[in-house]
């Protein structure tokens, strides 16, 4: 919302020196957030009005222009203005005169004529998005007049309209000007209107005006007119119009464009000759409709339209129809000041992409009591314009069910809660009233009677008014204190402990970097990596083409990262953690994975790659749940092209199902990256949601043997089919009084044993509670280890 | 032997002794040689045990003249050792010269959070320290969580302001963490401390300042005599310990239909100190704190008396902060997984020795 200081001036007394700036501040700090303060400086000096006279065309575009310049005199210029006809009357800079964007006017050679001054365009005079050749003016001058140089010059302060959608009041300047003169504590004038007396006389017909949906048109008001002659605004409301970022069009228009910047009220006029009722009803479904921007549009039947005789003629609130526009031929209008269910136009503007400034203030929940205020706002300003304006109707006013006053009361308790301090109820009243609220005051309550153009949902609370007295007597007054509060337990949050856990273990404990993915999969990349991740949870409004599905995985986001990443260093290490999802009926599930990456330009280090992942994975379980995590065959998913067909695992922590790991195939590598393919890559993914409700195992410590403790290293090897779980079975098997523990130390594999065995390294603790072990108890234990691997058909490893 | 003997063997084993002494180039060397003289079986030890074969009135003498030489041999073996020792400290003293005080220290690989992760567990330890409990909420919600309970109605203009992500089951993605603050009133009840971080999502086009995923902290206290002054208080003590300086607060209205009074916070913009800059858009504040008081449909929604209990929430842009307080200016690195942009140089190989200044 473009504001103009010009047009503020018009309702309080503002200091001529203000500045603006300092101004905008306070009202970003009080009312709402300032995007930035704009001075049009024109520097007007000489300009004049001048009449064309005679126009003859140099070409397709241009023109050679004979103007009346007053006094009897003509001057010769060239202009590529559109609609100049003899009798027009522009804006002209002479010789002689000065505008800022032009400096000062001087005779020019154009198209080959002498061009003596210039027939100025909106842009010279501050009017950026007029895109209009030349500023056409009324009857209000002469040829030769002067224009009065201060009309040109203004200061526009533009407000962020995201923190205006609550403040109906807002999108007019009138309502503007109420909020600064609270601010700079100075009287608001009263709004100049033309009594509703005056709106017509008695004996007068009056419009018939039939509502169907009371709950979508609230109020509606009409009024027939005659002798608005097409003729342009006066100067000073185009200039107004156009620095605000309204295109000045023609009089009439600019008139109901600047009473809806004005006052906030959009208002429409119908060809009364071919508009004679109002009837507001919904549309027929599939009903073909023709707007004023000459589109032809498909209706449905929770549109609502303004109706003639049962024919649609408006979109209610968004655009008004082809057929009954005012043209030139019209000699009797009818006025429309109305106010539509925010919901409706909202809807309506919104499908049929009809975005306008008048819909953008029905949605706002507009005061009803702006229709009629709308039109006697509009016929003060039509009457100094137009002096043969004639009102030939009553003034028509449907409102079926008129809005109660609505008043809001204050526990002064809560108002100190809020505010941190007492405040008395003329204080209150202080700061209200200029706002437009009364205050009434109890022993512990007010009761604050809450203005119109305020009561429309934006405040009807208590806490609404609290928020006017705090925003009103100043943030900045506020005191910043430490609160007293209750302490509470709360049990810790599983889901946080497990992430925070895991990301503090595996980027300080192992060096791996955490990266962001988005959550969706993007298509194009899955499809270079030929990936089908089959039924996923999808998207209706995709942030980019392809990225409709949901991810299931952590894996196919961080091999881009992967991608992005090695070229810049020899090897990578990356975790995630994030959400994933699974396209389940009837319930989609939300799961928050944990992803690892471990890649090296090494190729042939998978092995090594996936036994650090093994090996940092441990790690984590030992410190986050008490034990270690147990690694298990498992067949690869052929779905997840991620899963090798010969060296996937599955990861079990405390019995449960946690996760899987693998090594990613030459294959998909280069498909990652050409130049992934001579390096080795690893991956896990760990379901940290199945881990939630693990408790961490308590871990009692040992206590110090009585009698020292021996331990003993075999090696056994066993074929490379064997698994170490099997392996790790038997031994659990391996049962005698001294055993008091056997753990895993190493695995080997190399020539010096054999292509087709591994060398599993395992510590045996022995000791008894009442005596030391002698050499004898040891000799007894190696042979019960070696014939127990031989019994077995495996063999120890020596030397 | 008689004694003549005994004092020539003595003193060939004590000639012998002196050479070896002068060759032995090591403790252990002299310790070895200590040993075959003085040890149990060391040739000065055998001649005390033929002390028998002395006639008894000389046996005295045998064991003092014995005895005598093993404490000078043993003074020998002292003297060589103090000799060796003096020698070694002296090699290691003749390195000093050589040891280079300056070389740096290379860190083992090491491994780092996002940038956002690291600022959002500042903020989680801050608030823990202050008796705030962590919350975790989904990143797929229901219409009503993220909505409805928020007092945004369907036909609320702000749906509009917070574009939304919408799933084919209807539900969408969450566009703020605020749906914790219902979810955390239904599940504790007042009164209440809680902070959630988390990951939202809005529908718009991505640029250099705007991302459709991003990282947000919501806080919310509930209790009783709960006002604005609280909320300005956490506000300044938060932003100040981020930011590790002393902030300048802006605080001014804004609109959020969860809280009333809405706030903006802004903090002083550090980048242009004030003058005005694209970062804080040439206003000298930069917007990082959406606020307010909850409002009282948010509070009863969760089953909360307003008139008896108050409370102040707040979202915090944590993806903001920490472009603020790392000096991100593009956004869009954030998501890109590109380590060059999420992680410190410092952690990415050696100690760096030059650097241009940016």
């Amino acid at each position: 919302m473009l504001i103009s200081l010009n047009w503020l001036r018009d309702y309080l007394d503002l200091p001529p020196q203000l500045d603006p700036r300092a101004l905008a501040e306070r009202f970003t700090r009080v009312t709402a957030e300032v995007d930035g303060v704009h001075p049009i400086e024109v520097q007007a000096r000489g300009l004049i009005a001048a009449r064309v006279a005679r126009l003859s065309p140099i070409d397709a575009r241009t023109n050679s222009v004979t103007l009346d310049v007053g006094g009897g005199k003509t001057v010769e210029t060239v202009s590529i203005a559109a609609d100049l006809h003899p009798g027009t009357q522009v804006v002209f800079a002479p010789i002689g005169s000065h505008v800022a964007a032009l400096g000062d006017i001087r005779t020019a050679k154009v198209a080959g004529r002498t061009s003596s001054g210039l027939i100025l365009p909106g842009e010279a005079l501050g009017i950026e998005k007029a895109f209009q050749e030349a500023i056409f003016l009324g009857s209000e001058f002469k040829p030769g007049d002067l224009l009065p140089a201060d009309l040109f010059d203004d200061v526009i302060i533009e407000v962020d309209n995201k923190s205006i959608t609550h403040r109906p009041d807002l999108w007019g300047h009138y309502g503007v000007a109420r909020e600064v003169a609270a601010i700079v504590r100075t009287a608001l004038k009263p709004f100049p209107v033309v009594p509703v007396a005056e709106l017509g006389k008695n004996g007068q017909s009056q419009i018939p005006i039939d509502i169907a949906d009371a709950s979508a048109c609230h109020r509606y008001s009409g009024l027939l007119l005659e002798g608005v002659p097409t003729q342009p605004a006066p100067l000073w409301m185009q200039l107004r119009l156009g620095h605000v970022g309204q295109r000045p069009i023609s009089g009439l228009v600019d008139l109901t464009n600047y009473i809806m910047l004005d006052l906030g009220q959009p208002m429409h006029a119908f060809d009364a000759a071919k508009v004679d009722r109002i009837e507001v009803d919904w549309a027929k479904e599939g009903e073909k409709f023709a707007t004023l921007d000459g589109v032809t549009r498909t209706l449905a039947s929770n549109e609502l339209m303004i109706k003639c005789r049962g024919k649609s003629v408006a979109l209610a609130g968004v655009m008004g129809g082809l057929e009954t526009e005012v043209t030139e031929s019209t000699t009797s209008l009818l006025l429309e000041s109305a106010n539509f269910d925010p919901a409706t136009v909202r809807r309506t503007a919104k499908k049929l992409g009809l975005r306008s400034e008048a819909s953008a203030r029905f949605e706002k929940s507009l005061d009803p009591a702006h229709t009629v205020l709308g039109i006697q706002r509009f016929i003060h300003l039509a009457r100094s314009m137009y002096p043969r304006l004639k009102i030939t109707s009553r003034l028509s006013d449907a409102y079926p069910s008129p809005h109660r006053p609505v008043t809001v009361a204050v526990k002064t308790r809560h108002v100190a809660r809020a505010l941190g301090r007492p405040m008395g109820a003329d204080e209150a009243r202080r700061l209200l009233q200029p706002l437009g609220y009364e205050v009434t005051e109890d022993a512990a309550s007010w009761t604050v009677h809450v203005p119109s153009f305020r009561a429309t949902g934006d405040c009807s609370i208590e806490d609404d008014i609290i928020e006017e007295l705090a925003r009103c007597s100043g943030y900045d007054a506020i005191a910043a204190a430490m609160p007293h509060v209750t302490v509470r337990h709360f049990p810790p949050n599983p889901t946080h402990r497990l992430e925070h856990g895991a990301l503090q273990y595996f980027t300080t404990a192992h060096p791996f970097c955490e990266v962001f993915d988005y959550i969706w999969y993007d298509s194009n990349w899955l499809r270079q990596l030929g990936i089908e991740p089959g039924e996923c949870l999808e998207l209706i409004n995709l942030a980019a083409e392809g990225m409709h599905r949901l991810r299931k995985s952590l894996m196919p986001g961080m091999f881009s990262a992967l991608a992005k990443n090695r070229f810049h260093f020899p090897s990578v290490a990356l975790v995630e953690v994030g959400s994933v999802f699974k396209h389940r009926r009837p319930d989609d599930q939300e799961f928050r994975h944990l992803g690892l990456i471990l890649a090296d330009h090494r190729k042939r280090t998978e092995d090594a790659l996936l036994q650090r992942l093994k090996d940092a994975i441990t790690g984590w379980t030992c410190q986050q749940f008490g034990c270690s995590a147990v690694f298990a065959e498992i067949k690869p998913d052929p779905g997840r092209l991620w899963e090798h067909p010969q060296r996937t695992a599955g990861v079990v922590i405390q019995g449960i199902d946690s996760g899987r790991m693998s090594v990613v195939d030459v294959a998909l590598r280069r498909r990652i990256d050409e130049h992934l393919g001579s390096w080795s890559v690893a991956w896990a993914e760990l379901r940290l949601s199945a881990l939630e409700e693990l408790v961490r195992r308590p871990e009692p410590l040992a206590s110090l043997p009585p009698h020292p403790l021996v331990e003993m290293d075999f090696s056994i090897l066993v074929p490379k089919t064997t698994r170490f779980a099997e392996l790790a079975g038997h031994l659990r098997e391996l049962q005698t009084p001294l055993l008091r523990q056997v753990r895993y130390i190493t695995s080997y594999e190399g020539e010096s044993i054999g292509r087709d065995r591994r060398s599993l390294t395992f510590r045996f603790v022995l000791g008894h509670e009442e005596r030391t072990l002698g050499d004898s108890d040891i000799a007894s234990f190696q042979d019960l280890v070696v014939s127990f691997v031989r019994g077995r058909g495996y063999e120890l490893r020596t030397g | 032997m008689d004694l003549h003997q005994l004092r020539e063997r003595i003193a060939q084993i004590e000639s012998e002794v002196a050479a070896s002494l002068t060759k032995a180039g090591s403790g252990d060397a002299v310790r070895g040689l200590d040993n075959r003289v003085l040890g149990k079986e060391g040739s000065l030890s055998a001649l005390i045990t033929s002390i028998k074969e002395y006639p008894p009135d000389q046996r005295g003498q045998v064991g003092k003249l014995v005895n005598e030489a093993k404490a000078r041999v043993k003074a020998s073996f002292e003297a060589r050792l103090a000799e060796l020792r003096a020698a070694d400290a002296q090699a290691e003293a003749s390195a000093a010269g050589a040891f280079d005080a300056t070389l740096p220290g290379v860190a083992a690989p090491m491994g780092a959070v996002h940038p956002v992760t690291a600022v959002q567990w500042e903020v989680e330890r801050l608030f823990e320290r202050l008796g705030f409990t962590l919350e975790a909420g989904p990143e797929m919600e229901s219409e009503y969580n993220n909505f409805e309970a928020l007092n945004i109605p369907a036909s609320h203009p702000a749906r509009d302001m917070q574009d939304t992500f919408w799933l084919t089951n209807g539900m969408v993605l969450r566009t703020h963490t605020s749906p914790v603050q219902h979810r955390s009133m239904k599940k504790f009840g007042p009164p209440l401390r809680v902070i959630a971080p988390g990951r939202c999502f809005r529908y718009e086009t991505i640029d250099a300042s705007h991302e459709n995923t991003f990282h947000q902290i919501e806080g919310l206290l509930i209790d009783r005599d709960i006002g604005l002054p609280h909320l300005i208080a956490l506000a300044k003590m938060l932003l100040t310990e981020v930011m590790q300086r002393e902030v300048e607060l802006r605080v001014r209205p804004g609109y959020f239909p969860f809280v009333e009074p809405g706030l903006e916070i802004d903090m002083n913009c550090r980048i242009c100190g004030g003058k005005g800059c694209p970062t804080c858009k040439n206003s000298g504040w930069v917007e990082v704190l959406p606020a307010g008081m909850v409002h009282p449909n948010v509070l009863r929604a969760g089953s909360i008396d307003p008139d008896e209990w108050s409370g102040f929430a707040f979202g915090l842009g944590l993806t903001r902060l920490a472009m603020m307080k790392y000096g991100i200016r593009d956004i869009r690195v954030l998501n890109s997984g590109d380590l060059r942009a999420t992680v410190s140089p410092v952690r990415l190989g050696g100690p760096i020795v030059w650097e241009k200044s940016a």
